[in-house]
């Protein structure tokens, strides 16, 4: 296991003393390769303070975390003994708008600071950015451009490049695609699909938008204030009684077929994945 | 009576291909619009040109019988509120209260006036328990609807919502767009652009903006119709739409499931 979660709570302090309880009882185990996990829940389900948890960037109130051997606990960093820097190389999390981080005079700059903060030479460094600035969908002549100056969805990907040339085992990212159209979402989705299939990556996702859990996960996890309430199957979730409590949208294809057997009078045998599918279903009832 | 009307409308960001070319189109008083269009098709670019955070290079916007100048542009802000997309970038106050009453502020409001309003409205989007929170204590869907009552207590005419659910999840978006529909009862305008084609047919009219033109423009249902233009418009069409056109394809489409798929279409 890469990653796992051993009794974890945690709670944000407060001034007045009543400190909010944001993770509870958590267990969780994450593989290093192969996984595509979406992670869903309403805002303050504790999606984030979970992520953070992964490469030691908060650590547990009680409870607690082991990556890759090393177990972090409340005190871990007092005791001096542990060095975190190593984790945080290999569980790369990129932050809701990426793109606000940006700060050099250029994207080859921008993508190498990572690295060489980790220690790796730059001329080592300056070979990866223009590996990965391809693997972002982007030509390496943008290497030379000022980061200013680029598109909101290509200066998100010059972010996540900036993360990829880290070599990070694990790749987390936080609403990657909030705000996006259609086109926009699919696009990096796609990318994220392929880090996972070429570079056999574990790729974690926190999103709000359903038809991506349903198209592109294999395992969904579910927050729920601050407990684990699911982690599993994304297509045994949508059945599941639950989902309304948990304030979770459903996917479009599952509520236009279950429209469609409502209004038809009908009981397809199958639940559709695609809407190549639902019709295939509709032809055989009208 | 149209509330807005502008007429060859073009703008270009410096250098760079127009954002917007010859648009042309008009808002009716008390109408709910939507523009809908992908990233990039110069959406928000039409509302900051609107509310006149930018200068068209050519044609003209009129709001309520007046044209959009530099001597204007104060009076028409008076009319028309936005509630922008990122709601952390547009929490102006250190709590919930001074955020309303920002706005009002703004227009030189009465102090009495000011405190009574806040209250006023603040139960109207039903934040009354977080006056004197700090936004980082609200989610994106309370923000947004604290950037709402600080419009509605101003008493603009118009309101546009640009993306304003986006950034939420689902039931921050759900209540949004409640109030939207409220609102609009209430009498006000509304414009909401959007890339959401689900948001979009709860609104009276529909146009669809593609690389900075207007391509369609004309009621919800007749817009839904318009297969063509729907196809070439590079939105993620609404699945009941795919699914009778992958019927009609197949030539297997009778009445009653076309009725159906319909209703579903619109959200009935």
């Amino acid at each position: 296991m890469a990653i796992k979660f051993e009794q974890v709570n945690f709670e944000y302090p407060s001034f007045d003393g009543y400190n909010f309880s944001a993770l509870k009882d958590i267990n969780l185990e994450i593989a290093e390769k192969g996984e595509f996990i979406t992670l869903i829940g309403e805002t303050g389900s504790g999606k984030s303070t979970l992520v953070q948890h992964m490469n030691a960037l908060i650590r547990p109130t009680t409870g607690s975390v082991t990556i890759y051997g090393i177990k972090i606990e409340k005190d871990t960093k007092k005791k001096g003994k542990v060095k975190l820097n190593p984790l945080r190389q290999r569980v790369g999390l990129v932050f809701q708008f990426p793109e606000y981080q940006l700060f050099e005079e250029t994207v080859l700059k921008d993508i190498i600071f990572g690295p060489k903060n980790f220690g790796v030479k730059e001329s080592v460094a300056i070979e990866r950015a223009k590996q990965v600035i391809k693997h972002v969908g982007l030509d390496e002549e943008y290497l030379k451009r000022s980061p200013f100056n680029l598109s909101g969805g290509e200066k998100k990907r010059v972010s996540i490049a900036g993360i990829l040339a880290m070599e990070p085992d694990i790749l987390v990212l936080d609403e990657p695609t909030s705000g996006l159209d259609p086109k926009g979402r699919d696009d990096l989705l796609k990318l994220f699909m392929g880090i996972h299939n070429d570079l056999n990556k574990t790729v974690i996702i926190i999103t709000h938008d359903m038809n991506t859990v349903y198209k592109y996960a294999s395992r969904v996890l579910v927050m729920n204030e601050g407990h684990l309430v699911y982690d599993g199957l994304p297509q045994e979730l949508f059945s599941k009684e639950n989902i309304k409590s948990w304030n979770l949208d459903i996917p479009d294809i599952i509520t236009i077929t279950r429209q469609l057997e409502d209004k038809l009078d009908v009981n397809f045998d199958r639940q559709p994945h695609t809407i190549q599918d639902l019709f295939e279903l509709v032809k055989e009832v009208i | 009576m149209n509330i807005i009307e502008i007429k060859d409308l073009s703008f270009s960001y410096q250098d760079e291909i127009d954002a917007l070319s010859n648009v042309t189109l008009s808002v009716k008083k008390g109408e709910w619009v939507s523009i809908l269009g992908h990233n990039g098709s110069g959406k928000s670019t039409l509302s900051k040109l609107i509310i006149g955070l930018l200068k068209a290079d050519s044609g003209e916007i009129k709001v309520d019988g007046v044209i959009l100048n530099e001597e204007s542009v104060h009076d028409i802000r008076r009319k028309i509120g936005i509630v922008f997309q990122n709601p952390d970038n547009q929490f102006v106050g250190v709590t919930v209260e001074d955020d309303i009453a920002f706005g009002m502020e703004n227009l030189c409001f009465e102090q009495s006036d000011i405190i009574d309003k806040i209250k006023e409205y603040a139960e109207k989007v039903s934040m009354s328990e977080y006056l004197k929170k700090e936004p980082h204590a609200l989610s994106g869907g309370q923000k947004q609807r604290v950037a709402i009552a600080g419009i509605l207590a101003m008493k603009t005419d118009i309101i546009i919502f640009d993306e304003a659910t986006s950034m939420l999840d689902p039931k921050g978006r759900e209540s949004i767009m409640n109030y939207i529909k409220e609102i609009n009862k209430a009498g006000v305008t509304v414009i909401t652009i959007t890339h959401d084609m689900k948001e979009a047919v709860l609104s009276d009219r529909i146009i669809i903006l593609k690389e900075g033109r207007v391509i369609a423009c004309g009621d919800t249902n007749d817009i839904l119709n318009d297969k063509e233009t729907l196809n070439s418009s590079n939105l993620e069409l609404l699945l009941p739409l795919k699914l009778q056109y992958l019927l009609d394809e197949a030539n297997l489409s009778n009445d009653k499931v076309k009725d159906i798929l319909w209703q579903l279409s619109l959200n009935k």
